[in-house]
Parts: C-alpha cells; sequence; structure tokens
C-alpha cells in the first residue's frame, strides 16, 4: 500500500527539500500573485494598448516564469515527468475554461474569423484562451514543486508557524494545525479499517460491485455505520493518549525540529525578488524595457 | 505514605443514566515506588478504569487517589501527576499523534516545554531504549503491533515517568510481539527501577510481577505476592493459574518434589535441579 499521508512528496535529497517550509511556502504565495501580475489581453487592450506590443510583454513575462519554474524543478531533482503529471488533475478544467474564453470573449476585437449571435472567434479571443491555458497550468505547477519537496508534516508546521501571529487575534492556530497532522496521521489507519470491514461484509454476502449507482451507494452503508463508529472510539482513545502524554494545547509546549531560515532560503527570497522584478519590467514596462524590445521585434519582423 | 495511593475509590460511568457502570467500587491499594505491580481481572473487572484513574484522565466521584501526594481531582497538580505517571494503552493505532516515528515520540516532552537539544537527547535515548532507534525517520503504520507498541512505550519513557502503567498493552499483540514487550518492561523495572503496574489478563504475564493485585468485578478481591496466583479463589473466578503453576502442581501431585515456581524459566530450572 502507498502511504497516502505522504501525499505526492518525493524523498529525495536536494536544495528545495531542505529548504525552510515557511520560506517554501511565502515563495510559492508570491509566485501566485506574481502570476496574477501578469495582464490579461482584454485589459491590456482596454488601456489602449496594441496587440502586437501585448504579445511581446506577455511572452517575455511568461518565457520569465516558465524558465524560473524549470529552474526550481531541475534544483528539487524532482522528475519533470512527476511534476507535469500533477496537471492532468486539472486538465479538464483548463481546456474547458479555454473554450469558454474562446467563444464569449467580449473585449476589443479587431480580427473576427467566426461569429453566431454571441458566440464569436477572434484572434484575441484565442490569444486570451491561451494565456488563460498557460496561466492555469503555471498555477497548478508552481504549488505541486512545494508539495512534492515538502512532507505534510512539514506544511502543517510551517503553516502552523507561519499564522502564528494571527494566535494573537484568538486563531486557534495550534489547534489547527494539530487537527490537520492527526487527520494525516490516520487517514492510512482508517483506510485499512475500511478494508477491514469492506472485507467482513462481503464475507456476509454484502455486494458491492453491482446494481446502479443508487444501489452501490446504498451498498455503502453497513461499511460506513461502522467506520464512523470505530473512527468515534478511535478519537476518545486518541484524546485519553494524548492527556496522559501531558498534552494541554499550545500552552508552554516547545518542539523538537527548529526552523531556519538559512542562507538556502535567502538565495530564493533573493531570486523570486528577481523573478519577480523581470516579470513586472515585462509586463508593466518599467525603465521602457517592453518598449525596445517591441521596437526591435517589429524590425526582425 | 506510598507512591501511589488509592482510598476507598469508586468510580461509576454515567451515573444516573440507564447505561450506568460501576466500574469500581470501594477500591483501596497502594503502590511503591520501584514495585513491578500486576492488576489481573476479567474483561469488564474495572481494571482499566483504575488505569485512567491513577494517571488522572478519569476523576473519582468517591475516595481519594494520590501520586506522590498530589491528589488527582487537583487540576492544577494533574500535569505533574501526568508527568510522573505514563500510560501505554491497549491499541498501539490510537496512541500515534504523528506520522513519523521520532515526531510522535517527541509529543511527550514537546509538551512538557522542553528545549529543543534536550527533547532531541530524550527521544534517542526512548528510542534506543526499546531498540527502535533505526526506524526513527519511519512512518508507524509501516510496522508490526509489537513495534508500534514498542513506539508508544518510547513515547511515555520521553516524559521520563517515575511510573508506568502498561493498560493490556500486550493483548493485541503475537507471541513475539508480547515477549518483545515484557522483556522491555522488565529491563526498564530492574536497571531504570522504574515502578511498573502491569493491568492484564494474562496470568503468565502476571507471573513475572512482585505483587499482584486480583480484581473481580470492580473489587479488589485478593492482593499479596506471587502465591496469589495459585489461590483457588482465583480459580473459582476463572482466573486459571499460569501454565507454568498448573504443570508443578501436576509433576507434584504425581509425586515429583517440585517446589513454587510461577514462569517457564522457573519450572525448567527447578526440573533441571530434579534430574
Amino acid at each position: 500500500m502507498r502511504d497516502v499521508s505522504m501525499g505526492q512528496y518525493y524523498p529525495t535529497k536536494s536544495v528545495i527539500h531542505r529548504m525552510d517550509a515557511r520560506a517554501k511556502l511565502v515563495f510559492v504565495i508570491a509566485y501566485i500573485v506574481l502570476l496574477f501580475f501578469i495582464p490579461t489581453v482584454d485589459n491590456f487592450l482596454n488601456k489602449g494598448g496594441r496587440l502586437g506590443e501585448y504579445l511581446v510583454r506577455a511572452s517575455c513575462a511568461y518565457a520569465v516564469v516558465i524558465v524560473f519554474l524549470i529552474v526550481a524543478i531541475l534544483f528539487s531533482r524532482v522528475p519533470i515527468l512527476k511534476v507535469l503529471k500533477s496537471v492532468r488533475a486539472v486538465i479538464f478544467l483548463v481546456i474547458f475554461t479555454a473554450v469558454i474564453m474562446l467563444l464569449f470573449y467580449s473585449g476589443k476585437a479587431t480580427h473576427v474569423y467566426w461569429q453566431y449571435g454571441i458566440l464569436k472567434i477572434s484572434l484575441e479571443g484565442i490569444i486570451s484562451a491561451a494565456t488563460m491555458a498557460l496561466r492555469l497550468f503555471l498555477l497548478v505547477m508552481g504549488p505541486s514543486i512545494l508539495t512534492h519537496t515538502t512532507t505534510p508534516v512539514e506544511l502543517t508546521d510551517g503553516l502552523e508557524r507561519l499564522l502564528k501571529p494571527l494566535s494573537y487575534i484568538k486563531v486557534p492556530v495550534h489547534d489547527i494545525a494539530i487537527i490537520m497532522s492527526i487527520a494525516l496521521r490516520l487517514i492510512p489507519t482508517l483506510i485499512e479499517e475500511t478494508d477491514k470491514i469492506k472485507n467482513a461484509q462481503k464475507a456476509r454476502c454484502a455486494d458491492f460491485d453491482s446494481g446502479n449507482i443508487f444501489k452501490r451507494a446504498k451498498a455503502m452503508i453497513p461499511i460506513l455505520v461502522p467506520l464512523l463508529i470505530s473512527s468515534f472510539r478511535r478519537a476518545d482513545d486518541l484524546a485519553y493518549a494524548m492527556d496522559s502524554r501531558c498534552y494541554r494545547g499550545a500552552k508552554g509546549r516547545t518542539r523538537m525540529k527548529i526552523m531556519k531560515f538559512g542562507l538556502r532560503d535567502l538565495f530564493g527570497l533573493l531570486l523570486i525578488v528577481a523573478v519577480f522584478f523581470a516579470v513586472l519590467m515585462f509586463a508593466y514596462n518599467y525603465f521602457g524595457v517592453a518598449t525596445v524590445i517591441t521596437e526591435w521585434a517589429y524590425t526582425l519582423l | 505514605m506510598s507512591f501511589i495511593e488509592l482510598n476507598n475509590v469508586s468510580f461509576t460511568y454515567s451515573p444516573g443514566t440507564p447505561n450506568e457502570i460501576k466500574a469500581v467500587k470501594n477500591l483501596s491499594l497502594s503502590i511503591e515506588e520501584g514495585d513491578f505491580v500486576a492488576l489481573v481481572g476479567h474483561n469488564g473487572s474495572g481494571k482499566s478504569t483504575v488505569a485512567k484513574l491513577i494517571n488522572g484522565l478519569l476523576i473519582p466521584q468517591k475516595g481519594k487517589i494520590t501520586v506522590d501526594g498530589m491528589d488527582t481531582t487537583d487540576k492544577d497538580s494533574l500535569f505533574d501527576i501526568r508527568k510522573n505517571v505514563g500510560v501505554v494503552f491497549q491499541n498501539p493505532d490510537n496512541q500515534m499523534v504523528a506520522t513519523i516515528i521520532e515526531d510522535d515520540v517527541a509529543f511527550g516532552p514537546e509538551n512538557l516545554g522542553l528545549e529543543p537539544s534536550e527533547i532531541r537527547s530524550r527521544v534517542d535515548w526512548a528510542l534506543k531504549s526499546v531498540d527502535m532507534y533505526e526506524y526513527r525517520e519511519g512512518a508507524p503504520f509501516r510496522l508490526s503491533g509489537g513495534q508500534k507498541q514498542r513506539i508508544a512505550i518510547a513515547g511515555v519513557l520521553a516524559i521520563k515517568p517515575r511510573a508506568m502503567i502498561l493498560d493490556e498493552s500486550t493483548s493485541m499483540l503475537d507471541p513475539i510481539g508480547k515477549k518483545e514487550i515484557m522483556d522491555i518492561v522488565l529491563k526498564l523495572n530492574r536497571e531504570e527501577k522504574m515502578t511498573v503496574i502491569m493491568i492484564t489478563h494474562f496470568m503468565d504475564e502476571a507471573a513475572l510481577a512482585d505483587k499482584i493485585f486480583v480484581m473481580d468485578d470492580g473489587e479488589l478481591i485478593r492482593s499479596g505476592g506471587k502465591e496469589v496466583l495459585n489461590d483457588p479463589l482465583l480459580e473459582s473466578r476463572g482466573l486459571a493459574a499460569p501454565p507454568a503453576c498448573s504443570i508443578a502442581k501436576k509433576l507434584r501431585s504425581s509425586g515429583m518434589p517440585i517446589g513454587e515456581v510461577y514462569t517457564p524459566d522457573e519450572l525448567v530450572e527447578e526440573i533441571c535441579r530434579l534430574l
């Protein structure tokens, strides 16, 4: 049985694996924010920009992000295919969104190829759909590097420490973190239990595999009820065990593993700041960089 | 005053409801520091309730329990009581808090608020004492029942309690797992001078203890040294003497001059002496 509680974690030793979980969380948030800083095509055109200019700016900005992502994957030593696989889960969503974007594009459109009522296909629509699809893929791949290089325990720990300031405004940060870590811990146990109950019911001629969907759903009840009851019993036992091991919430609690913001985290921070700056430079024409490249591109064509 | 003292303690689950169960009735017993005590009885005899009472997980409706002079009804001293008395429960799966073994063992000392370096050294020491050090970075759910229970013991040990209660901690294990746990517990008692309270319905495990308390239907029916195991009253309550005792008894009745034995090792020694 695969260790479900380890999630997508890919065990290997790399700089990114050893990074502080808090730092990685912050980087991923920064990365997501960054992606939304790249303007969409209708937004850009509405502000009076030209389509050619947009193409140059967006492709430069996205290129920087993609290069950064590839560098991060290479540093993490997680096989690139593994990271790409995480995109599989959202592929339907991406295609659906892209088709909708393509057909219902409502911004300024100069090149319309086909129109039927409110549906139309235009050059701007195609660009808008393509950038949206690209953005969604990038949006999934960034965090997937985080989950591939950080164990769920490190993640919950990092989250707890990151959210610690919230505990001053009475948010039960520690309780949320311990609930999450216990849930993770119980997943394999509950799966094992489900298998056991299922086999016990099968031994008494229960049929889970035939009939329509409603019949099958109904057949699950004899599994769910014992599972629920035993979960409550487990929770009781666990509460006793935790109490007897001197647990009293966050009060006076220290941790064995200290998280240290080290040199590699600083390096990561500098890198992400640089990428942020580069993307903004291209997307918003800081120092006229975008203009220079656009002019250069026009003369080239 | 003894290390652990129960004075006329009574405990009833859900009192005043149709589900009312009188689990412990007027129980008095005392345990000295460094003792190896067995508390035996059938399922439902109230012996597990006693474990929870001593640890302050349950509070008696009547009577008084003190651990090192501290009263379990005093909410402020519960933390110190639990620091002194640790409990290993029956099901190892239901005692694990973390997904990584060393994190789980660290849970107790973390709650004590120790320095990270001190926690680390306690965790390493506890895992080495139960011979599970090389598994420290693994996940508990891949381990055998005996190994999981050893992790649970390490989790209690890391708190460095003066007494450890094993609440039927071997009942879900196979014979090998049982022996592993018993060996560790004996070692802790002999070498670390830890007080051990072994709650069990296996008479052969009880035979390892120095002092034995027998419970039936919430009451203490017998207490004393190993000779209690041969008491005919136990037999009549369905608690058969350990196999070594009954073999010795049969040999004796067929004319062999076998002395008092309680464990297989003692029986072997006694037979060898005769040969």
